[in-house]
């Protein structure tokens, strides 16, 4: 028998104590290796949400809150870039590539970003990668409409349905165009990033769902209700039937519309015309910029700043998103500090067991010293005890983090576009559990120091 | 076998010596019944025969071997290969079952594993068949064994790979009467098997008639008193 299956035997002789502290450090372990990987894939999908652009051009407001509404989404752009500054600025020298984005309104709840078909050759995210088709095209005309997958996924369109968009942003957004159904031509590939929850239409589509009428205020939602609000809701639901009389996927509230006549929709590449994608808008909310040579760029974006026709804002997206990022610093250093702050309370929990149930091992330990234990090995019989403990402690952590991330990540994704990997552990988080199980060895040292002297001074005589 | 000479001992803290032993021998396969009460020096006596305390001054002698020019992971090799110890009470590992805490008694020692004839575990409990515990009690837990039962155990732990010496700090007091006398005549059978030599301790004076020679620790002990 040898010295780790002895404190093996010995620990599950006292297993309801061990158990408890295992389960403790198990579950300090997962919280922080969940935290870790939540921490390091927020980091790297929101740091890989641009990639390839210059500049962003809006009008001026802060840097974070331009990169926030024009790349994330989030917030509005409470001002435009009028249209003929936007072309000015395209003929500029060294301009590569613009993209022209328009937002402000939506659907259901989705983004819908106004742009042209540049956006689909020169926009890039992640390691440069562009947007790929998971299904369809590009639009080619003011009356089509390019999804993000998730946008696709969560309300089960198909290519050549019809949907309409609202004005302004908000789920039950009260004013509809719905005299402007749009054709679903494109479905993108999933991005990892507020692309897919994009619906993407020709900046003209955007003008013309406005009016003229509109344009002045294009994104006061209150001056725009001209109608009760049920019966815009009711408008819409009729179009939502009259889109599943042709397509035969069920959508539980109109069930009885889903079954048998029409599957041909489904993925059927959609014909048309090429059109005008632009139009003639008067504004833009901002707009992206790549340059030939990434020496234009400060050159470029010190104009714009003082551009004489409107004030406008030119923000490097790289530089912006750091900063961006390093706010939230704090943020993820904190709960970085509090997962590792519950892991040394775990051990120090184990700590305690151990030191506690000590005095009444002295027996235990008496008599392996009475067949020729030398303290030495009291010492060793102590140490691995924690060793086994923390270790045993890792692994079922390390299982209980899979088990949470496979929960977690169906959520994760839907809410906060965050995509958590199910791979094995990274080299980061080896080195974390291996300074767990150091930490735990250490912390095995006290209760070991204690029992070498218990040894030393007991000797052979029992004292409990 | 074992010779001591001129022994004093005193605790740290402690003025006055607790040992003082000018003389005591013990020869080979001899019974001794050392009769010590409680504050007489016998735990101090058994920590320096088993080596867990460092001699202070004079000599003590066993099996040729001088403890006193040992070191103490030494100390603790010579005890783990030739004496075998029984306490008075719960001398058993309860997380071990009967007959790996048997096997334990061979646990630090490669010399006792290798006077064994067979495997450690056959020995074990062959040991245990002659001290009288059959393989349904070696199937129990320890904790399961009434306390003579538990004593058989240990008495078979200390005589695995036949140690020559065996030290017994009153491993009777637990028991009745009755068995009282069965588990000495046990040992002396087991330790007549072995040649082994035994240090019975005990204040028990009605056992003192079993045993080969009586010692008394007050009338040896110059510290005492």
């Amino acid at each position: 028998m040898n010295l780790a299956s002895l404190a093996f035997k010995s620990s599950w002789n006292r297993k309801s104590s061990v158990l408890l502290t295992l389960f403790t450090i198990a579950i300090s372990v997962m919280l922080l290796l969940s935290i870790e990987r939540v921490r390091q894939e927020a980091k790297s999908s929101f740091a890989n949400t641009i990639s390839g652009t210059d500049l962003i051009v809006g009008a001026r407001t802060g840097d974070i809150q331009l990169l926030l509404s024009s790349v994330f989404r989030i917030g509005h752009a409470n001002n435009a870039v009028k249209w003929q500054s936007y072309e000015y600025i395209k003929q500029q020298r060294g301009v590569a590539w613009t993209i022209p984005l328009s937002l402000g309104d939506s659907h259901k709840g989705h983004a819908v970003l106004g742009t042209d078909s540049s956006y689909f050759t020169h926009f890039r995210y992640g390691k440069k990668q562009m947007l790929a088709f998971e299904h369809g095209r590009a639009f080619h005309n003011g009356r089509e409409v390019v999804l993000g997958s998730d946008v696709a996924k969560k309300l089960n369109y198909h290519l050549g349905e019809q949907i309409v968009i609202s004005h302004g942003m908000g789920n039950t957004s009260f004013h509809h165009h719905d005299d402007n159904p749009m054709t679903i031509v494109g479905i993108l590939k999933p991005t990892g990033t507020p692309v897919d929850r994009t619906v993407h239409v020709p900046l003209i589509a955007i003008d013309e769902m406005h009016g003229s009428a509109h344009n002045a205020s294009p994104r006061m939602i209150g001056k725009a209700i001209n109608k009760p609000s049920n019966e815009a809701v009711h408008s819409h639901d009729e179009h939502k039937h009259h889109d599943h009389d042709h397509h035969s996927h069920d959508d539980h509230n109109h069930g009885e519309h889903s079954h048998g006549e029409h599957q041909h929709k489904t993925h059927q590449p959609v014909e048309s015309e090429p059109g005008d994608l632009i139009g003639k808008p008067k504004q833009i909310t901002a707009f992206l910029m790549g340059f030939d040579s990434p020496l234009y760029t400060l050159q470029v974006r010190r104009n714009i700043n003082q551009y004489q026709g409107e004030p406008l804002l030119a923000i490097m997206p790289g530089v912006t998103l750091r900063e961006l990022w390093g706010m939230l610093d704090i943020v993820e250093k904190i709960l970085l500090l509090f997962s590792v702050v519950v892991v040394i309370i775990s051990l120090l929990g184990m700590l305690t067991t151990l030191l506690a149930t000590l005095n009444q091992r002295r027996r235990e330990l008496a008599i392996l010293r009475s067949v020729g234990a030398r303290p030495w090995h009291i010492f060793s019989l102590l140490t691995s005890e924690a060793v086994i403990i923390t270790l045993l402690g890792c692994l079922l952590g390390t299982a209980l983090f899979f088990v949470a991330i496979l929960l977690a990540q169906p959520v994760l994704q839907a809410q906060f576009g965050i995509s958590l990997s199910l791979s094995m552990l990274s080299s980061y988080e080896v080195t974390l559990l291996g300074g767990i199980m150091l930490a735990g060895t250490v912390m095995g040292i006290f209760p070991a120091l204690r029992a070498y002297y218990y040894s030393l001074s007991d000797g052979m005589s029992i004292k409990v | 076998m074992i010779e001591i000479n001129n022994l004093v001992f005193s605790w740290p803290k402690h003025p006055a010596p607790t040992l003082d032993i000018a003389e005591l021998t013990v020869s080979q396969g001899e019974r001794i019944f050392l009769h010590g009460p409680s504050g007489s020096g016998k735990s101090t006596l058994l920590g320096l025969l088993a080596g867990i305390n460092a001699i202070q001054a004079g000599d003590i002698k066993i099996l040729d071997t001088q403890m006193r020019q040992l070191s103490a992971a030494k100390r603790d090799q010579f005890r783990a290969d030739h004496i075998g110890t029984i306490f008075q009470n719960f001398n058993l590992l309860p997380f071990l079952d009967p007959i790996e805490n048997v096997m334990l008694g061979c646990q630090y020692s490669k010399m006792r594993k290798n006077k064994l004839t067979q495997s450690l575990q056959k020995s074990a409990i062959d040991l245990l068949e002659n001290l009288g515990i059959d393989h349904t009690l070696q199937a129990k837990s320890v904790s399961e064994l009434s306390i003579g039962q538990q004593q058989r155990v240990a008495a078979a732990r200390a005589f695995i790979g036949q140690p020559e010496l065996i030290i017994a700090d009153e491993p009777t007091s637990a028991l009745d009467a009755d068995s009282r006398e069965a588990f000495i005549e046990t040992l002396f059978n087991q330790a007549e098997k072995y040649q082994a030599t035994i240090l019975f301790v005990s204040h028990d004076h009605s056992l003192a008639q079993l045993f080969d020679r009586k010692v008394s620790l007050n009338e040896i002990n110059g510290a005492a008193q």
